[in-house]
């Protein structure tokens, strides 16, 4: 078995915000790993602590406590970073350059010859759409071809790893299915793809293993059909009578074939029957209300503590 | 180094793809052009007139664009959040600081030259003679010594905004250029205090500040002698040594700036 392209083992990052240096936990015991060319879907609600651990994956911000590493070896070297992409969340770049010169720049830090460097923009832009966008000033862009645009600076170096920070984010249907593609294009060509998002769609159809983080902590982790229950929910069955549509939920324990033949005898029109299973929605939204219990079980141990001590004193 | 001069022709782009800077420039060039006027009142003393309003206005032009450049080229790169797909880049933390420093003088350097070749224009249309040794040749040094001054100012701007705010780092600075200025009738102040701690801490503090005197050579007194632009004194070795005082300055506010940058996170 190959080592982990990436590591995050037990991260935390306290940021100290304000005048009064208030300790705010962002991160806290984040540790997951990324196989050689999977699709890992970072997935979370907004503020969960996704872009912040990107960030300490990428060398932006330092851990409070845990280590990184990448290829096996720290971020800060120059070597891992050769082998590199990434993709900031909304990502900026120089508004004064052009698509082409922008990526002539990264393609420059990457250590590229010149003529390389063209080719290669040449072709990343025609990728992902911006063919006939590349002369032109990156304060005309709108925020889809920003982020088309950060997505082929992340690809100027044809890394072995590539990081997305919500890369659909700001696109329409259409962006958003073309980077989809891309992204499965990327692991056919052998490359290991992790990227964050909190668009539950994009991580069911693509993703070969999930790791979800609520309030700073890390939830689940595991491929997709691990973590959803194959166990039945229930059983739609939509019926019609004289025009009418009705639907009806039958428990995972129901005679379906019963229900569906009391249906007909009664002169009603069978429209749809659909056992539901597990869905990703399903197992997120449990994981953020048992986040919330947690949150709030905690919460009120720490006011019954602060009351006591308030008696006592 | 094919790293740091890829960032450091970037800052240059950014630079000169701002209007701000042209304005400034343009302002320095009128300024300039002006001098022939106001010089025509002075009958025989109209190129000493040209000279030195030319030379305080390439001075005071120069370390205006300085503050300017050097406070929100670094600063912009944090606020605008350009600086999260650059870092992760196969460079490191020190180099960008240095790629945008020397972004900066490579500006700077071309600003000062078109408004030296603009002063020099100026000294010809009022009937100075080209060639030979004469005052033209210190001229060229005095704007080479100016040149140093705005290296010296840059990277103190750069160093402050690798940790604050533009409009603070602009103040601190320009704070450092009045002091730096006014260093040796500060110094002579120092020495009638009479307290000897406070004054030792007092001079201790002085060394902290850039010695801008040293840069700027006209009228003044610097050691107890009278500097003046139309003397000899301003030499080559004189320059050489201002030179390397501003080098070893601008060395340490700029690995003071790295330092800075290495450490702090990007949120």
């Amino acid at each position: 078995m190959t080592a982990p392209i990436v590591e995050a083992e037990h991260l935390q990052k306290t940021f100290a915000l304000g005048f009064f240096r208030k300790k705010v936990r962002a991160v806290d015991d984040v540790s997951f790993t990324v196989e050689k060319n999977e699709i890992f879907g970072f997935l979370g609600p907004n503020g969960a602590g996704k872009t912040t651990t990107l960030k300490m994956l990428m060398g932006l911000i330092f851990p409070s406590r845990g280590q990184a590493r990448i290829f096996g070896r720290p971020i800060a070297e120059r070597a891992v970073k050769q082998r590199l992409g990434f993709l900031p969340e909304n990502p900026y770049f120089y508004d004064y350059l052009s698509g082409a010169e922008l990526l002539d720049l990264m393609g420059h830090l990457f250590g590229l010859g010149r003529a390389e460097r063209r080719r290669r923009a040449r072709t990343l832009l025609e990728r992902v759409g911006l063919g006939r966008a590349g002369d032109l000033a990156l304060r005309k862009y709108s925020k889809g071809m920003l982020q088309r645009l950060g997505i082929a600076q992340a690809l100027i170096n044809d890394p072995e790893l590539i990081v997305l920070d919500e890369p659909m984010s700001g696109l329409d249907p259409i962006g958003r299915k073309e980077i989809r593609d891309l992204i499965v294009e990327l692991k056919h060509e052998g490359k290991t793809v992790l990227f964050s998002t909190h668009i539950l769609s994009d991580v069911e159809l693509i993703c070969d293993r999930v790791a979800i983080v609520v309030g700073g902590r890390m939830r689940d982790v595991g491929p997709l059909k691990k973590l959803l229950s194959p166990r039945l929910i229930d059983t739609e069955l939509v019926v019609e009578k004289e025009g009418a549509l009705a639907a009806v939920r039958l428990p995972p324990d129901a005679d379906v074939d019963a229900a569906l033949r009391d249906a007909l005898a009664a002169g009603k029109k069978i429209v749809s029957v659909t056992p539901r299973k597990q869905s990703l929605e399903d197992l997120f939204v449990r994981e953020v209300d048992s986040a919330d219990v947690a949150g709030g079980a905690e919460r009120v141990k720490l006011k019954a503590r602060d009351g006591a001590k308030d008696k006592a004193s | 180094m094919s790293r740091i001069a890829a960032l450091a022709l970037n800052t240059f782009r950014e630079a000169v793809r701002n209007k701000v800077l042209y304005i400034l420039l343009l302002f320095a060039i009128v300024l300039l052009g002006l001098t022939y006027f106001f010089s025509q009142g002075a009958l025989h003393e109209q190129l000493r007139v040209i000279r030195d309003v030319g030379l305080v206005g390439i001075e005071v032009v120069g370390a205006l664009i300085a503050i300017f450049i050097g406070v929100n080229l670094v600063y912009k790169e944090l606020d605008r959040k350009t600086v999260f797909a650059l870092i992760p880049k196969p460079i490191r933390r020190w180099e960008f600081v240095l790629g945008k420093y020397l972004g900066m003088l490579v500006t700077l350097a071309v600003l000062v030259a078109i408004m030296a070749g603009t002063l020099f224009v100026v000294l010809w249309l009022g009937g100075s003679v080209f060639g030979g040794d004469n005052d033209n040749g210190t001229v060229f040094r005095a704007i080479v010594l100016v040149f140093g001054e705005v290296a010296v100012i840059t990277a103190v701007a750069v160093l402050f905004s690798s940790f604050s705010s533009p409009i603070l780092s602009g103040a601190l600075t320009l704070g450092i250029f009045a002091v730096g200025h006014f260093t040796p009738e500060l110094r002579e102040l120092i020495a009638k205090v009479e307290s000897t701690p406070l004054r030792a801490i007092l001079r201790a503090g002085m060394r902290l500040f850039p010695d801008l005197h040293l840069f700027y050579v006209s009228g003044s007194m610097v050691g107890g002698q009278h500097v003046s632009i139309h003397g000899a004194y301003v030499d080559w070795p004189y320059v050489g040594m201002a030179g390397l005082y501003g080098a070893l300055y601008c060395a340490a506010a700029i690995a003071l700036a790295m330092i800075v940058f290495s450490r702090r996170d990007f949120v």
